[in-house]
């Protein structure tokens, strides 16, 4: 069941398309990354979604279109940085956005709970760390037990700590099997949470589908060893490997059907021991490179 | 989401600001003390008229004058305080974007330009009954116990009240900026409209309508009538003829509160956020 359809929709300031016809269907139960460098769009088709900005063209529709007014209560939002009164404490400002959603403030500590905040809920907002604020914007989000949740760029800024906490904690909104609407531009962040994505460049999707469909199938392998050239000279020489790039070791493209076994193998009988050997799955990063260059 | 619900709302974004109380005291205290000193210095002044001491101002504390006056001092707090309290309110939420954020978290635009109006005329409301209190309090300190306040004059205050509360809304609303929007506030009511009006008198039309301009039509809800017995010392017939007759000025109020609400409500409605 499509949670939302977005159809040719278009964002234009002055001569400058921040979208550009985009046609977008995410279905319940998707953690959906949008992805795209800097200025993409994504933040702009996020806002439109959440009726921020105002279209210049197309259409999106929520829900199919079946909860007529009270569709934005059931969707938690995040857009760029976390807003909230600062001299209003973590309770408070929930207890507005509950007022908001027309929602009885009674699970309010449970989320202050969740998102490890339970600690410093009467502590003014102005007071709390950047982290502190993104996940008292996660528990805003989480007001009303929304069905859809947008979240852009929600570890942005965030220390490294920080951007795992909050990632651990996308992860267990996800398992409670709710939508998410991912902006980022950080591809393992995508990689990491989503179960599809898009990628957007320049306010056009430029592909979309299960981040499993969209990563390439085919590994590539990093070997080493003592004997560098003689290893290199046996690889040169096998049908198996389609590519070789050398870098601080040898990675290697296999042809499809072969496996690092046999490779391992073949390096072994031809007196050659492997002290090095990595499989890797070609990257987001290396397709949505390879995508966005198009 | 019902009035009382975007009420509450408001109260929770509000009440605990410090500048919001800061004002709110202000505003209080002001008028109490004005309106206090005034009586008190005004009620034992005397002049010596050919040898019989006399006070000429007597008359300001009688009925309904006693109203007026009051009125006309919180006309100053409402002009200052309550505009600038609009211009505050509104650049609060643009400067934390908690505009924006209340529409991300589910309201509707009109939701949140309504909870605004709202708000409005609930500290309209607010403003207009303390200075009832402090009106009747004053008579009962003074034993004179006149009575309460013509409804006219209570009608003109609360009209007011909303009128500058709106404007300064408006005006935070364009410009988002509190330092700019306040002195952009304080420029037109103190200055720029007068200034136009002048310019307007002597070089384009000597009109009537230039009293129709939004700040002269808001102070001139709470006109000064001087008692006869005060009337005779100055020249108050020339200050009069400068000021809408009380129904012209409710009536002109009662349109400005609708333009500024509907051109708020619009801004809201029309912009991206």
């Amino acid at each position: 069941m499509p949670v939302l359809t977005v159809t040719s929709l278009a964002k234009n300031y002055g001569a400058v398309n921040a979208l550009d016809g985009l046609d977008l269907t995410i279905e319940a139960g998707q953690v959906f990354g949008l992805l795209g460098p800097n200025g993409s769009g994504k933040t702009t088709l996020l806002a439109i979604l959440l009726d921020v900005l105002h279209p210049s063209g197309g259409s999106f529709e929520w829900f199919d279109g079946r909860e007529g007014g009270s569709v934005r209560r059931r969707i938690g939002g995040l857009l760029e940085t976390p807003n909230f009164y600062p001299y209003l404490n973590a309770e408070q400002n929930l207890a507005i956005v509950a007022t908001i959603k027309g929602v009885s403030d009674s699970a309010l500590d449970s989320l202050l709970e969740l998102v490890q905040l339970k600690d410093r809920r009467h502590s003014p907002y102005k007071t709390y760390s950047l982290g502190m604020k993104q996940r008292l914007a996660l528990a805003a989000c989480l007001v009303g037990d929304p069905d859809v949740l947008i979240l852009d760029e929600p570890t942005n800024g965030l220390d490294p700590e920080g951007v795992v906490e909050v990632r651990h904690i996308i992860q267990k909104i996800a398992a409670q099997g709710k939508t998410i609407i991912l902006a980022s531009h950080i591809l393992d962040e995508v990689e990491k949470i989503c179960s599809h994505v898009a990628i957007i460049k320049k306010g056009k999707l430029l592909a979309t589908g299960a981040v499993g469909a969209i990563l390439s199938d085919q590994p590539t392998v990093e070997v080493g060893a003592d004997d560098a050239e003689g290893l290199f000279q046996i690889l040169s020489r096998t049908k198996m490997v389609a590519k070789i790039t050398a870098d601080t070791c040898l990675v290697l493209e296999l042809e499809p059907g072969r496996g690092p076994e046999e490779l391992n193998r073949i390096v072994f009988e031809q007196g050659v021991v492997l002290n090095h050997l990595v499989m890797r799955r070609q990257s987001l990063e290396a397709e949505f490179l390879e995508i966005t260059r198009l | 989401m019902n009035p009382l619900h975007l009420i509450k709302l408001e109260w929770n974004k509000y009440s605990p600001n410090g500048t919001f109380r800061m004002i709110a005291i202000l505003y209080a205290g002001s008028l109490v003390l004005a309106y206090f000193l005034v009586c008190k210095v005004g009620m034992n002044m005397t002049f010596n008229m050919n040898g019989t001491a006399y006070n000429p101002t007597l008359g300001l504390f009688e009925y309904p004058h006693n109203w007026e006056l009051l009125a006309y001092i919180g006309s100053w707090m409402n002009m200052f305080l309550l505009g600038f309290l609009g211009v505050f309110m509104m650049t609060l939420e643009f400067s934390n974007r908690t505009l924006r954020q209340s529409v991300i978290f589910g309201m509707t635009r009109m939701e949140v330009a309504s909870s605004k109006l709202a708000w409005a005329v609930v500290l309209a409301l607010a403003v207009s009954g303390f200075a009832l209190l402090v009106g009747l309090v004053s008579e009962v300190l003074t034993g004179s116990m006149l009575g309460a306040p013509p409804a006219g004059c209570a009608l003109s205050f609360f009209l007011q009240a909303l009128g500058y509360l709106l404007l300064g809304n408006l005006v935070g609303l364009l410009i988002r900026q509190t330092a700019l929007a306040a002195m952009g506030y304080l420029a037109y009511v103190l200055f720029l409209e007068t200034a136009c009006r002048w310019a307007c008198y002597f070089c384009i039309a000597k009109t009537r309508l230039l009293l129709f301009l939004p700040h002269q039509v808001l102070d001139s809800l709470t006109p000064f009538h001087f008692p006869d017995s005060v009337n005779h010392l100055i020249a108050d017939s020339q200050v009069l003829a400068n000021q809408l007759a009380p129904a012209e000025a409710t009536m002109a109020a009662l349109f400005y509160i609708g333009l500024f609400a509907l051109l708020f409500c619009l801004k809201i409605v029309k912009s991206d956020l």
